[in-house]
């Protein structure tokens, strides 16, 4: 919006009116009229405006229309938040509240411990490195509602064949309980390691070769070089590994539905029975925007705890 | 690029996929045979209805056609799932399109629809079906006393047992539990296999527990709760907390549906079974089926509680066929109903395939009709069918249906109280009358603000 300087005229001139005289009647692009900065924000406006309609409108949308109380027949009063205090006062929603963010960190947590191991035994150089790299990335590829009714299978009792494997007898995975989170857990766990160890691995091979030679030279041991060369030079992709997974994690919905019929209760399971099974859409829409809230609320706590340094610039907004 | 032998190979494989991919699809002329009975160009109507029994549906709008050149049915197969048959009946009522003339609907959705002014009142119809259509039947197409479909299908549940194991089926589910026992400590085998998974089928299981002890869920009009009239409730749902316990009940009883039943039943591994007559060709081997009990075993009503008034119960299942409030060929799809209910030729293809008709005639002359291997399942339900029970149409049924759902799955699986439980049960029975469950819940939550 700032006009620029009136003197800056001659400098630009050279450049892009010598050819043709008569341009000068016209404001040289670069330096009068619109800055530079204004510019980018009318080239952006056009792809803000989509992003807008098509990821904006229907969280704001699902907002206002969580502040009414109606069914799918009739469309009733404004009633404020009282959609919210219910739900806010529903132990119901509360323990899938726990649900989810137990399931977030248990789950993220493995499958880091895994993903890296993963990730640092994708980035070794041995023979069959390429063979190794796609049987790990395997599980990833699979859909998850399919990789959910494989497991869901082996975990069943009848014909049982992680309880035989295990030589556990009759135990009921799926029909109740904390066995229940356990069989989720592990079936996330074993499907979305490969995609932190795909992250991991790519911010390995951003590590230059030399600094581990250097560390080997010093006398370092394999252990030292993972703790004081790897891991501080990895920090950027591990955040941007465990922000990615928690915020993935905190949606849980697919492997709890096909799994554990939804009985295994997540904050996106019960705004899908709500507006789905029940169905009361009021309720769902307040249960989207609770749920989109947490999630929210959690990533940027994670962005301002750990990542300040990596993720975003840290001289924005001084 | 293409220099780079991955890509090429890449693109030789894509190749080889979409010829094989071709060469698998039928033609699309082909596919254009294959959906029967659908000249959709010139059809005067639209019949929504599941695809669960898709052949038996198709069969049923083939004959009217041949019977109606001019009044040509096209037949819209919905998705087998209940919940997403649903699902798209709503949405053509809430979104106006009015595709649908005929809905097809499960036997527990009358009230609902009804209530919503999704469907038209078939009460001047009463006549045609009174005598003519099983009374379960017609009690499930009834909301507030008033007609609003007519009876199609039906479905019963009954036992099915193995007579290698067991002499004479039980009568009583206390007998039934003491044979299990009994049959466990010669045997490594499951006892009572069922619809166990927290899903409507659980509902209906464990409404003829309830029932087969007496116990009510509404009054007969009704307009108020009774499911914690007496000890019933509690009864029915300790014995299957203690069934499961102990072994009585298979340990995967819980996250069982119907097929899982059958499948753990035909592989020899239960001694009992609560299921529907479709299992009952399957257990006998039929249609390429392998069964381990083909020769071993049969069918009998399902056991009630000792003492209790009734000596069998059966929850019903089935389908009704409605009129939608925006059909513009109300005529004929009133007409489509009717025949579907009372003629001979749609009730006999029932008959003869899936699922049970529900024209009571048949039931006198199943042994005309029904093919041979089918006569001990129309003798079974002969027995049974004048005990058989809809579950209560009311217009809350759906919330009533998950609060049992949601509260009573953990109690006989996971060992959770029964007493809050059934009251949680019983406040959604209560909400599942009244016609605005959000004022219901407020004029509740007043008393519990004085405790």
């Amino acid at each position: 919006m700032s006009g620029s300087t009136p003197g800056g005229a001659p400098g630009s001139a050279t450049e892009s009116g010598a050819p043709a005289p008569q341009v000068t009647e016209r404001p040289a692009p670069q330096q009068e009229g619109i800055s530079e900065r204004a510019l980018a924000r009318i080239f952006i406006t056009p792809s803000f405006v989509v992003m807008a309609a098509i990821a904006l409108f229907p969280i704001l949308y699902a907002a206002y229309e969580s502040l009414f109380d109606f069914t799918f027949f009739t469309r009733e009063d404004f009633v404020g938040l009282a959609n919210y205090v219910d739900q806010l006062t529903s132990p119901r929603f509360w323990t899938a509240v726990f649900v989810t963010i137990a399931f977030t960190v248990v789950s993220v947590t493995l499958e880091f411990i895994v993903g890296m191991i993963f990730a640092l035994i994708m980035n070794a150089a041995f023979r069959g490195r390429n063979v190794t790299r796609a049987v790990i990335l395997l599980p990833w590829v699979i859909p998850t509602v399919i990789a959910g009714q494989k497991w869901r299978y082996l975990f069943e009792q009848r014909p049982g064949y992680i309880n035989e494997w295990l030589g556990l007898g009759a135990i009921d995975w799926l029909g109740s309980g904390a066995s229940m989170f356990w069989a989720v857990v592990i079936a996330d766990w074993w499907k979305t390691s490969p995609f932190v160890a795909l992250l991991l691995l790519a911010g390995l091979q951003t590590i230059p070769q030399e600094t581990y030679e250097a560390a080997k030279v010093d006398g370092a041991t394999w252990w030292q070089r993972f703790r004081n060369v790897t891991l501080p030079l990895l920090a950027p992709s591990i955040v941007v590994a465990l922000l990615f997974r928690s915020v993935d994690a905190l949606r849980i919905f697919d492997l709890a539905d096909v799994m554990t019929n939804a009985r295994l209760e997540t904050l996106s399971v019960l705004a899908q029975r709500s507006i789905v099974r029940d169905p009361q859409p009021d309720v769902a829409n307040a249960l989207a925007v609770l749920t989109f809230i947490l999630i929210m609320g959690i990533g940027l706590l994670f962005i301002s705890l750990m990542g300040r340094d990596v993720v975003g610039d840290p001289e924005e907004g001084s | 690029m293409s220099k780079n032998p991955f890509v090429l190979r890449a693109i030789g494989l894509l190749a080889v996929l979409a010829l094989v991919a071709a060469a698998c699809g039928p033609a699309p002329d082909e596919e254009e045979e294959d959906e029967a009975g659908a000249p959709a160009e010139d059809a005067a109507f639209t019949w929504a209805v599941t695809g669960a029994d898709g052949p038996t549906m198709e069969a049923v709008a083939d004959l009217w056609n041949e019977e109606n050149p001019d009044q040509q049915v096209n037949l819209t197969l919905l998705p087998p799932e209940a919940d997403d048959q649903r699902t798209q009946l709503f949405n053509d009522q809430i979104t106006g399109a009015g595709e649908f003339d005929v809905l097809g609907l499960d036997v527990i959705w009358t009230g609902e629809f009804a209530e919503a002014g999704f469907i038209e009142s078939l009460e001047d119809m009463r006549d045609s079906v009174e005598g003519v259509s099983i009374p379960g039947a017609i009690e499930s197409a009834q909301h507030e006393g008033e007609l609003y479909a007519l009876p199609y299908s039906t479905n019963f549940g009954f036992l099915y047992y193995r007579t290698d194991l067991v002499d004479e089926p039980p009568e009583t589910w206390e007998e039934l539990y003491d044979i299990v026992v009994e049959v466990q400590e010669e045997e490594d085998i499951d006892g009572y296999v069922g619809q166990g998974d927290s899903y409507e089928g659980f509902v209906v299981n464990y409404l003829e527990f309830l029932w087969s002890d007496g116990g009510e869920v509404f009054d007969d009009a009704a307009t108020e709760s009774l499911l914690l009239d007496g000890d019933h409730a509690e009864k029915a749902i300790t014995f299957m907390q203690d069934a499961f316990e102990e072994g009585v009940f298979a340990g995967d009883f819980n996250t069982m549906v119907e097929d899982d039943a059958r499948l753990a039943f035909q592989a020899g591994d239960a001694i009992f079974m609560r299921n529907w007559p479709y299992a009952y060709p399957l257990a006998l081997g039929e249609d390429d089926e392998e069964s381990e009990v083909a020769d071993d075993f049969d069918i009998a009503p399902l056991p009630a509680f000792e003492g209790a008034p009734v000596d069998t119960v059966s929850t019903l299942g089935g389908l009704n066929n409605a009129v939608s409030t925006l059909s513009e060929n109300q005529e004929v799809a009133r007409e489509f109903v009717e025949w579907a209910a009372t003629d001979e030729g749609p009730q006999e293809i029932l008959a003869e395939m899936q699922p049970p008709p529900t024209m009571a005639s048949i039931y006198e002359n199943y042994e005309d009709i029904v093919p041979e291997d089918q006569l001990p399942v129309y003798e079974v339900l002969n027995e049974i069918r004048e005990d058989a029970r809809a579950r209560p149409p009311v217009p809350g049924y759906n919330s009533f249906s998950l609060a049992v759902q949601e509260n009573l799955h953990s109690v006989y699986a996971d060992g959770a109280d029964p007493g809050p439980a059934l009251e949680a049960v019983n406040e959604a029975a209560e909400e599942a009358l009244v016609e605005d469950p959000e004022e219901a819940i407020e004029e509740e939550a007043d008393p519990d603000e004085d405790e």
